[in-house]
């Protein structure tokens, strides 16, 4: 099973990697230019954002590029779309209840 | 391979601004009374029955989420869960009428470590009216929360009729 997708991005320097690969398919000496990590550090982070399937790898004579994948990404804003329409409608209910109070008091108030 | 933990990871957040016709006390009483508290609380197709709230620094909150219309009733009993939960919480960096947290222990979810879900909520005067910001840590358990938004799905689609499809405030993730 995938790990929690935001956990495998809060991490800062996965963030600054997958930053870097916005750039287009790479090998890990381009991602560490960009990127600014030392090597070892940054083969374990590819290795945790290819296992969480944020990144892609494909061999190319010696060397292995590294891509980003669209599908994780996407489903994180359909996830955080999804969330948000939640969160939409529970405020509009805050809003109905606003008026429903404000209607109560109205009526309690004493007429002229 | 990860030494963050269910409880300390960063995760996104959602903000949403609303501007409502309204005292700003009026907003923080729907937030900090339990009757306030009960009349729009929860995810639409479940109601609420608070059965501790001290709007306080630490202050508890508990309350009971039922499911409540039938569709909601049907989809919790499809997916085995019981349709009323038990929520605990409390109230955290309160400034009367300006800003609240709450933190409420998220631990029903199936097949999710416990976590706590952090809602923090800032309030101020906008002319005759009152503005509130909303930023939303949500947390991602795909077996619940997909499960959950798609047992929704028809219950928004009438809270969309309801409402005219009114365009949301601008929100910002």
């Amino acid at each position: 099973m995938h790990a929690d997708p935001f956990e495998t991005l809060a991490d800062p320097t996965r963030r600054r990697i997958v930053e870097a690969l916005r750039a287009g398919e790479q090998p890990v000496g381009e991602v560490v230019r960009h990127a600014g990590i030392h090597q070892s550090g940054v083969s374990r982070h590819l290795r945790i954002l290819q296992e969480a399937g944020f990144v892609s790898v494909r061999p190319d004579g010696q060397r292995r590029l590294y891509a980003l994948r669209a599908e994780p990404f996407r489903e994180l804003e359909a996830w955080l779309a999804d969330y948000r329409r939640l969160w939409d409608a529970r405020l509009d209910r805050f809003g109905a209840a606003l008026e429903d109070r404000r209607k109560d008091a109205g009526d309690k108030e004493p007429g002229p | 391979m990860n030494d963050t933990t269910a409880d300390t990871a960063p995760q996104a957040a959602i903000v949403i601004e609303r501007t409502y016709r309204a005292e700003v006390a009026e907003l923080w009483a729907l937030w900090t009374t339990r009757s306030g508290f009960e009349s729009w609380w929860g995810p639409e197709g479940f109601r609420v029955e608070v059965h501790a709230l001290d709007a306080r620094e630490g202050g508890e909150l508990a309350y009971d989420m039922i499911a409540d219309a039938p569709e909601m009733v049907a989809a919790m009993k499809q997916m085995g869960q019981p349709i009323s939960q038990g929520v605990r919480g409390h109230y955290t960096g309160l400034a009367p009428g300006q800003r609240l947290t709450l933190i409420q222990r998220i631990d029903f979810v199936p097949g999710s470590a416990p976590y706590d879900s952090k809602i923090e909520v800032e309030f101020r005067a906008l002319g005759d009216q009152a503005h509130m910001v909303v930023t939303v840590h949500p947390h991602l358990d795909p077996l619940w929360t997909g499960r959950a938004v798609q047992g929704f799905q028809s219950q928004l689609t009438k809270l969309d009729a309801r409402f005219g499809g009114a365009a949301p405030d601008p929100v910002r993730s």
